[in-house]
């Protein structure tokens, strides 16, 4: 049953950023991504944090969804945070606590950090919740073609990541189809020590990969089949098109690097 | 010969390394819009030739000419590829994309064809195989006959004048497989396209304009079904079966009724079994079949009651697998479980080993409970042996005899009886443990693999052995065998519950049978007595044994048929009494 899982984190919808190229909300994530480490004070990464915010809101995705991609990189916030507040010792001492002291610049230090680290999670995550992982293949494959000038496999790559998103499901519902048969055989993959445990694995894994190879074997005759001969002289049937919404996107991203910059100077006094 | 589509002279092939020659001077030829059938055991060389069709292979020596192209250069290959699709056995492994409009453009994109071309031909090819609606759908959420049907969209597109069919149907149900042949008949006819089927199904062969049948990379006989079918001793021989209609003619002939050659449907039988009754008999009310059952049930070692179950509950993904289902297996019969895929059926009998639990209803192996939190689960996996579909994909081992021995080893026994235990399972499946026991299973032939599995469970010594499908995907000798092998198990003493979707399998082994329909029991009881709902079985996409079919149509012709009968010998013995009943001369 774990083929009716949707694959990533995918959310599908109609809203604005869903419908942009996927060229553009990769580039946008990057563009998004400067900006943040551009921004120099709280004002600037409030703004940014808005715009965030705003975009988020507008997809019609739960906010849960958007910070659940937090959790798991909780603790390296905490860390730099902690690290940052305890080992910038300029500025002016705040506390002092035995022999670590706490100083404004350590404290604003941290602040940074923490909140440069949370935006760069939750802008990628708005990336891979409002884009197929099929588009976000896509996207990238486009991006990176002006690069096969320099021999670089692009159409490759994504070949492949485009086969790989295809039998994950495949491949994840044979791997429930072997544990339980080994299963049904008295092998025991839950109990017993680290070591015995990873013996275990051993009756799924092999006829895993064995059956993984038999699928790559297939699947690869019947691409030949279909005339697949590489990304030379290749077509696509969905042409990926710039519109006036990936326009308008490119636009509000240049006002927000604008105002980041001007509150970065006044900021500055 | 200017109007064959497909012209071989001499035509052989070589694995590199190989000793024999895959194909062997192959010389035939197959007109323009023809469907022509391709029957042959495992290993027949069927599948050989069906890559040289598609240029996926190239001859070792003689000629071949696919839509007048000889294949030499790799341009050639590609223009007859273009011209020459192939829809391959399994549906998983040939669907390249994560979306159904985007595979079904794979071939023209790779064909540089442009952008709004392809999506004018995708549009009409999935409208063809009745699959627009699914045109954004993620292929692993399709049934196997949806697959295939969309692998003939992507195979559409590009326009071919020929379609190769490798096996298409040997992993679906009954229902993916009508559809798919239906579909493939249809292109044929319609769009005039030429067909190449090949297939381990006597049924879809029938209906064939032509056949070929292969034997060690031959051809050994050729011609249309009639005239194959109708060498019945050869086409046994040959490894492979008639349709029943053939089989049963050949019975009443021995038995010295002079029937015409070539009856092959039920319907022409029935009609020439109706002409040849002479003085009509009144109808009598037909007697009911005596009970096949055994009238003294043995001790239930299997009761299942009320049994639902949910998958993924309070998702949008839930659904009901099971719902509501009892049923008990006594101990030492032979029980069949039948239902189409999604039915419920592997979910079932996941729960007869604990492998799955419910929240709804009871689960008894040997009066044990197992949905019990003290239940020892290890003490019912030995209990309860449960060989999965397609076993020889869960072979691991480095040899034969190791794999055998991985269930045992997992319950803790000693060395000395593990090996005795490897020998007797070995010698069960009918291999000579000599000769596989140090080889690696991964060596040994398809049919052979799968023996090696069902000895790794045998080697546990069930009580109850549960099968799911023991007999897909194998050729008609090998699925004999295998019936063979699993009656010799439960004449042994062990209780068999076979799952299948086959009624012929069914009809022929089992004392009992439930129907699942949609995750619930929808009829139960003898062969014979299920087998009187055939239209109802046929509207849940089964189909009932072609002899039930004829004694039925024989009975509303007045003919005295007892009732529930549906085995091939049973029903020649009706018609015969009925024939010499009805008339003074004894045919």
């Amino acid at each position: 049953m774990l083929k009716n899982m949707t694959l990533g984190q995918y959310f599908p919808g109609e809203s604005f950023i869903h419908k942009l190229d996927p060229r553009t909300k990769l580039l946008a994530t990057v563009a998004l991504i400067a900006i943040v480490f551009v921004a120099q004070g709280f004002a600037g990464f409030i703004a940014i944090a808005a715009f965030v915010l705003l975009a988020a809101a507008s997809t019609g995705i739960h906010l849960k969804f958007l910070f659940r991609g937090l959790k798991p990189i909780m603790f390296i916030v905490i860390f730099t945070f902690v690290l940052n507040l305890f080992f910038q010792t300029g500025g002016n001492e705040l506390v002092r606590l035995w022999v670590l002291r706490i100083t404004d610049d350590g404290l604003r230090m941290a602040g940074f950090m923490a909140v440069r680290l949370i935006l760069l999670v939750v802008c990628s995550q708005l990336l891979t919740l409002t884009t197929s992982p099929i588009s976000l293949t896509d996207g990238l494959e486009s991006l990176f073609r002006p690069l096969e000038v320099l021999h670089f496999p692009a159409h490759e790559i994504a070949m492949m990541m485009s086969i790989a998103l295809r039998f994950i499901p495949t491949l994840m519902d044979e791997a429930d189809k072997i544990m339980k048969a080994q299963k049904a055989r008295g092998a025991n993959f839950e109990t017993g020590s680290i070591l015995a445990r990873a013996k275990a694995m051993v009756p799924l894994l092999v006829p895993l990969f064995v059956g993984a190879f038999r699928r790559a074997e297939e699947l690869a005759l019947a691409m030949d089949a279909r005339c697949y001969r590489g990304g030379a002289g290749r077509t696509r049937m969905k042409q990926l098109k710039y519109g006036v919404n990936d326009l308008l996107a490119g636009l509000a991203l240049l006002a927000l690097l604008a105002m980041v910059i001007v509150l970065n100077i006044v900021h500055a006094f | 010969m200017n109007n064959a589509i497909i012209e071989a002279r001499d035509v052989c092939f070589k694995y590199e390394g190989a000793a024999a020659l895959a194909v062997d001077h192959v010389s035939l030829s197959v007109a323009r819009g023809e469907f022509v059938a391709v029957l042959g055991r495992n290993g027949s060389g069927k599948s050989t030739f069906a890559k040289l069709l598609n240029a996926l292979q190239l001859p070792t020596s003689g000629t071949l000419v696919v839509n007048g192209i000889t294949p030499e250069s790799d341009d050639d290959c590609y223009e007859v590829r273009k011209s020459c699709g192939m829809v391959f056995q399994n549906p998983d492994n040939q669907i390249v994309t994560t979306i159904v409009e985007e595979d079904c453009a794979f071939g023209l994109e790779n064909l540089g064809t442009p952008p709004a071309e392809i999506r004018a031909r995708v549009d009409e090819a999935l409208h063809s195989v009745g699959m627009s609606e699914y045109a954004q759908a993620s292929p692993s959420m399709l049934s196997g006959g949806q697959k295939q049907r969309v692998a003939v969209a992507g195979v559409l597109a590009m326009r071919p004048k020929i379609i190769v069919f490798d096996e298409s149907t040997a992993m679906l149900d009954p229902i993916g497989r009508r559809d798919v042949f239906a579909l493939a008949r249809r292109l044929n006819i319609e769009e005039g396209i030429t067909v190449v089927w090949i297939t381990h199904f006597m049924e879809e062969a029938a209906l064939a304009d032509r056949l070929l049948v292969m034997d060690k990379g031959r051809v050994a006989l050729e011609g249309t079904p009639r005239e194959v079918f109708a060498q019945t001793e050869r086409v046994l021989s040959l490894g492979l079966d008639v349709p029943e209609m053939m089989k049963l003619a050949h019975m009443l002939r021995e038995r010295g009724l002079s029937l015409p050659e070539g009856l092959m449907t039920v319907n022409e039988m029935a009609v020439e079994l109706c002409r040849r009754r002479t003085g009509a008999v009144a109808a009598r009310p037909a007697p009911r079949a005596e009970g096949q059952a055994p009238a003294a049930e043995g001790r239930r070692v299997i009761d299942v009651r009320c049994l639902t179950h949910v998958y993924m509950p309070g998702t949008p993904f839930e659904s009901k697998a099971l719902d509501n289902v009892s049923l008990h297996v006594p101990e030492g019969e032979f029980i069949g479980i039948i239902g189409h895929t999604g039915s419920g059926k592997s979910t079932l009998i996941s729960h007869l080993n604990g492998l799955e639990r419910s929240e709804s209803g009871v689960v008894f192996v040997n009066d044990i409970d197992l949905g019990a939190k003290d239940t020892d689960l290890i003490a019912i996996r030995h209990a309860v042996g449960l060989v999965f579909q397609y076993p020889e994909y869960q072979l691991f081992e480095e040899t034969v005899a190791k794999d055998v021995a991985f269930g045992p080893s997992n319950l803790g026994l000693d060395a000395d009886e593990i090996d005795r235990r490897v020998r007797k399972a070995l010698a069960q499946v009918g291999l000579d443990y000599e000769e596989v026991a140090e080889k690696s299973p991964f060596e040994l032939s398809g049919g052979q693999k799968r023996r090696v599995a069902i000895a790794g469970v045998l080697a546990m010594q069930p009580g109850i052995l549960i099968l799911d499908e023991p007999a897909a995907g194998l050729d008609p000798a090998g699925r004999r065998d295998m019936l063979d092998l699993i009656r010799g198990i439960h004449d042994s003493g062990v209780t068999v519950v076979m799952v299948s979707h086959s009624m012929d399998d069914v009809g022929r082994c089992c004392d009992r049978l439930f129907v699942l329909s949609r995750g619930r029991i929808a009829y139960t009881g003898t062969p014979g007595e299920v087998f009187l709902h055939d239209q109802r079985l046929h509207d849940i996409g089964l189909d009932v044994p072609e002899c039930a079919k004829l004694a039925r149509r024989l009975r509303e012709a007045g003919f005295d048929m007892p009732e529930g009968i549906y085995r091939t010998e049973d029903v020649a013995e009706a018609i015969l009494a009925n024939l010499n009943a009805g008339s003074d001369d004894k045919c």
